[in-house]
């Protein structure tokens, strides 16, 4: 009992500056007269809302927008972590090899949206390859530094105590990679989801990018502000809910690195 | 086989004399495919033109100058943005970790802004400011202040009360204490911030400069896209990486990397 009201106490907590903001934001509306096409009262965006609930759009956009994440954040990590694995194996191979996924990676997401639209046209190709690449680099370079950086008295250890080969990536390479791989997700994760805004304004005619954007060309700030809500909540959600407690519970189960 | 062991040596050997040569002797490689793909049109030459090309583009463009004046375009907003960034994210992050009052009130709003994300801004602030500097800068300043405050509060927060204290009772003031206590220890942490920030801001611009399209690298890139020609497409590509890269790990890596051994309290 004790334990439940401390969580609805620290949730309320949690909850009390975002109602002082909705507050704020209502009491500057009011005293300051501002422009609906400037800014919008709560009311118009909560009508507007309500209005994309009713008519199914924003489910639309939403699936659009969180399918072109799926298919490209899966198919990046089925093809990286192996990729990751295979190349850390060996320290000659995986220090010949960072410096080119370090360059890739810090390319990632945005800087190919020319490119991949030119390659694939505007659609869902050239969004989800924008995707599969931001995660794919960031992904396949966590995972080689993870690799190379489980100590080789470990995997020496592991193999004279008759390990085989699938025994030792399963049960040593693996946990002890997962950390990083765990890190590169949500880093990867992060660059696609900014990216996935940037290419659903840029190319495409369905999707939350592309909603916020249709928007602008009408003034409707609150499609717009109602737009920026729900991005802000659902990368809320895969980022502090998902990711963010997946990172930890990894780090310290099988994390290398301790805090002093 | 014999030749490749060769080179493999003279690889090891020259590496070990000049370390720096570890970061550009594995694009060689990458560089010999790239025109053996090209010269051998596994796609057609429209769609994936060879370095010799870029190269040519690079001089071209940069002969007529529009190659510098985009890349310092780039490069001076990226700076004004982090300057800005770092000017409020500091003292916002050390607000935030030294009073928890202050950080019970601030932390929702941080995380909920930061989740909204930089791009997301756009559409609004281009009916704010129209297509113009302003937007931009703006964007920039958004995405670099949020990592820059989260991680400043958590660094400033990993300081220990003892240490504190101990400053407090050989009769510090509490801004001398905030100065040499509290920002050394998060000095780390900030530098993290400060890395991760560019790293964010960065991408940002290229998207801002794609959709507000005014000058600057994105835009040369996507301007390059409309009139379908890959070539500066891919010089922008390659110029944007070997900068960032350049900036990435002899700038900031260097730079966290001794901030950390020098005040770090994370140990191996």
């Amino acid at each position: 009992m004790a334990h439940m009201n401390r969580r609805l106490h620290s949730a309320l907590m949690f909850a009390l500056p975002l109602f002082g903001l909705l507050v704020f934001w209502e009491l500057c509306i009011r005293i300051l007269h501002v422009d609906a096409r400037v800014f919008p009262s709560i009311e118009a965006v909560f009508t507007a809302g309500l209005q994309s609930v009713k008519d199914g759009s924003i489910f639309q956009h939403v699936a659009a927008s969180l399918g072109r994440v799926a298919v490209g954040t899966v198919l990046a990590i089925l093809v990286s972590v192996p990729l990751g694995v295979a190349m850390g194996l060996h320290p000659v191979v995986s220090e010949f090899l960072s410096p080119l996924f370090r360059f890739f990676s810090v390319l990632a997401g945005i800087a190919w949206i020319p490119i991949a639209t030119l390659w694939f046209g505007y659609g869902f190709g050239a969004i989800t390859f924008v995707i599969f690449n931001a995660v794919f680099f960031v992904v396949t370079y966590n995972t080689l530094l993870g690799v190379s950086s489980i100590p080789m008295p470990l995997r020496h250890a592991a193999a004279s105590l008759g390990a085989n080969g699938w025994t030792l990536l399963t049960q040593v390479i693996l946990p002890g990679a997962l950390p990083n791989i765990v890190t590169g997700v949500r880093t990867g994760l992060g660059f696609a989801w900014r990216g996935l805004i940037a290419a659903e304004m840029i190319a495409t005619n369905v999707g939350l990018g592309y909603m916020l954007f249709l928007a602008r060309d009408f003034y409707k700030t609150e499609v717009i502000v109602f737009g920026m809500i729900v991005i802000g909540l659902i990368w809320l959600v895969i980022d502090r809910l998902v990711l963010a407690p997946l990172e930890r519970a990894t780090i310290e189960r099988w994390g290398l690195v301790r805090r002093a | 086989m014999k030749l490749l062991q060769h080179i493999w040596s003279i690889y090891l050997r020259s590496t070990a004399r000049f370390p720096a040569l570890r970061s550009f002797v594995p694009f060689i490689p990458l560089l010999i495919a790239w025109t053996l793909v090209t010269e051998l049109a596994v796609f057609p030459r429209v769609f994936l033109p060879g370095p010799v090309d870029v190269v040519n583009a690079f001089g071209a463009l940069t002969y007529k100058g529009v190659l510098t004046q985009y890349l310092e375009d780039s490069v001076v907003r990226l700076a004004v943005g982090a300057t800005f960034g770092i000017a409020l994210g500091i003292p916002l992050g050390v607000l935030v970790g030294l009073s928890d009052r202050v950080r019970q009130a601030v932390w929702p709003l941080l995380l909920f802004f930061q989740a909204i994300g930089d791009i997301a801004w756009l559409p609004i602030l281009l009916v704010w400011f129209g297509f113009s500097l302003t937007t931009m800068t703006l964007v920039i300043v958004y995405t670099i202040l949020f990592p820059i405050v989260l991680n400043t509060s958590l660094g400033v927060r990993s300081v220990s009360t003892d240490l504190h204290r101990a400053a407090l009772s050989l009769g510090a003031s509490k801004l001398r204490v905030i100065w040499e206590v509290v920002l050394p220890g998060a000095l780390p942490n900030i530098m993290t911030g400060l890395r991760n920030g560019l790293g964010y801001g960065w991408r940002a611009l290229i998207a801002t400069e794609i959709i507000v399209g005014t000058s600057g690298i994105g835009f040369m890139m996507f301007d390059a896209r409309r009139a379908g020609s890959v070539v500066e497409i891919l010089l922008g590509m390659v110029v944007l990486g070997t900068l960032w890269y350049v900036v990435d790990s002899w700038v900031l890596a260097p730079i966290e990397r001794a901030t950390g051994k020098r005040w770090g309290l994370v140990t191996q």
